[in-house]
């Protein structure tokens, strides 16, 4: 009779709890007291050349505008896409943890974008749902800045496209939209970033040597993807224990194209 | 009776809560069933008026195809169904970045989009309308996952469209440098009216002010909300943070010169 009844209490607590669940967030902010951490490098296998991105102002109307653009952008750019030092440790990958559903909350931090002599600064980002973009025109020209969201088919999704006409203006947006995020201006198509937009705190780019570390991860097992933009991604599962380090090292073996070069 | 309830007890409580529970739920299943109901209608409507062009999922991929279509300038323009499983919308009332409101794609199914194919529907019954607007939400995970916006304001001046507003939005269009798409003239041939591409990758070309309507329409309000919202998914940005209101308004009277429709 007992085990009838524990059955009845259930069922009767189960509706309204999966009814709840629809509309409870993806990500859950909780105190992480035993967090581990990921620490590690991301390196090249192969010695890759950065390329060098040539620069054609097509005429304007008034000469004067020509040549300030000519002036603020150049005729090429290094594209700064193969950052390695001299052991192929690769800057600008991003780590995440894919797939985490709790841990500590994401900061609240804005990030600044900036159209800067006729590229985007910083080139990799990380940022925060329910934070803010901060885009600035640091140039004497019209850029547009255009984010989309990429999809898994390689498209990307407008997420906002801003005019920002004027040199120092400042425009500040709210984040809605996570995953990984193209930055792009239609007028100089060169121009390129990339924001990584979390809900957690739990995502890392590599620096110079190619290092990153993620802390305060509650225990568990996770899968991690290392993004560059001219590497195909690398997926990998690593196991975080409590109030300890695990090691990860990855190395990217294939290139690919970029957005900005197709 | 005492006992009664004593000896159940157990068996109140948990038929209690089961109550309870049901009574939270069973105004969630009436509309569960009615907006089944809906979805249904809608896709009936939607596999008789919308599929031949923007396909069974929605991701524009329908028998109809690519359209090509010369330009009076004699550049060519690929006009093809729109994706609506990427779940972007050009002609909305909210700010860059947001979904439209539940209007702005009534307004689109009613009156259609003028140069690109796509035929008015006000024939249609408005619930008809309305189903097939919540059944092309199916297709695009962006309903379920954001937040609504609302919709931009418009409140047209009486001067917009005045000689005076005509001059001022002729010195707001220069100093936007909008001429860099839309041309100096307002021709869609700027410096940079070949290099743009939509959301999919494809070309696509800046509107010639001088040769037709706008596809969302050319009334003073319709050219003022283009500015302000932007079109999402082309080269068209939002100017709401970039101009104030006056100046958007100084700027409708330029363009709306431009195509012949000023006052």
């Amino acid at each position: 009779m007992k085990k009838i009844l524990v059955f009845i209490l259930l069922v009767a607590l189960i509706i309204p709890a999966l009814s709840y669940a629809k509309r409870t967030p993806r990500y859950k902010a909780v105190e992480v007291t035993n967090g581990g951490t990921i620490k590690g490098t991301i390196k090249s296998e192969n010695r890759v050349d950065d390329p060098v991105i040539p620069i054609r102002v097509k005429p304007k109307g008034d000469p004067e505008e020509t040549r300030l653009e000519e002036d603020t952008c150049g005729s090429s750019q290094q594209a700064m896409m193969y950052v390695l030092s001299p052991d192929n440790e690769v800057k600008n990958a991003l780590v995440i943890v894919e797939g985490i559903t709790h841990g500590r909350a994401a900061p609240k931090k804005d990030i600044t974008i900036n159209n800067l002599r006729c590229r985007f600064e910083p080139l990799v980002s990380i940022a925060y749902v329910k934070s803010y973009y901060i885009i600035r025109n640091s140039d004497p020209l019209l850029h547009n800045t255009w984010l989309g969201k990429v999809l898994n088919a390689g498209a990307r999704r407008t997420i906002f496209n801003l005019a920002l006409p004027y040199r120092d203006q400042v425009i500040k947006k709210p984040n809605r939209v996570a995953g990984l995020i193209n930055v792009r201006c239609d007028i100089h198509p060169w121009m390129r970033a990339y924001v990584y937009s979390s809900r957690h705190p739990y995502a890392a780019i590599t620096d110079a040597g190619g290092n990153f570390e993620i802390r305060d991860i509650p225990p568990g097992t996770y899968k991690i993807r290392v993004w560059h933009e001219g590497f195909e991604d690398i997926i990998k599962e690593v196991k975080v224990k409590p109030d300890s380090t695990s090691d990860f090292r990855a190395v990217f073996t294939n290139t690919r194209r970029p957005f900005f070069m197709k | 009776m005492k006992k009664i309830i004593k000896g159940n007890i157990f068996i109140i409580f948990a038929l209690s809560l089961m109550v309870l529970a049901f009574a939270i739920e069973s105004p969630a299943r009436d509309d569960d069933a009615e907006y089944a109901a809906m979805i249904e209608s809608g896709r009936k409507v939607y596999e008789v008026r919308c599929l031949l062009c923007h396909g069974e999922n929605g991701d524009g991929n329908g028998l109809a195809g690519i359209i090509r279509r010369a330009e009076r300038n004699g550049r060519i323009l690929e006009i093809y169904p729109r994706d609506l499983a990427m779940g972007v919308f050009r002609f909305r009332t909210t700010p860059t970045g947001c979904l439209p409101v539940d209007q702005d794609i009534i307004d689109i199914i009613s009156n259609g989009v003028p140069r690109s194919f796509m035929p008015s529907y006000k024939h249609l019954p408005r619930e008809d309308i309305k189903a097939v607007r919540e059944y092309i939400k199916t297709f695009s995970f962006r309903w379920e996952e954001e937040e609504p916006c609302e919709p931009i304001s418009v409140n047209r001046p009486v001067w917009a469209g005045n000689p005076d507003s005509v001059r001022k939005g002729r010195k707001i269009y220069k100093e936007m440098k909008c001429g860099e798409c839309h041309g100096y003239t307002g021709k869609g041939d700027g410096p940079k009216s070949n290099d743009l591409k939509d959301d999919q990758g494809k070309q696509i070309l800046p509107f010639n002010f001088t040769t037709g309507n706008l596809k969302r329409g050319s009334s003073p309000e319709n050219v003022y909300i283009t500015f302000t919202t932007g079109l999402d998914g082309t080269g068209m940005p939002s100017y709401e943070d970039s101009l104030n209101e006056e100046d958007r308004w100084h700027l409708v009277s330029y363009t709306l010169q431009l195509m012949k429709k000023g006052e």
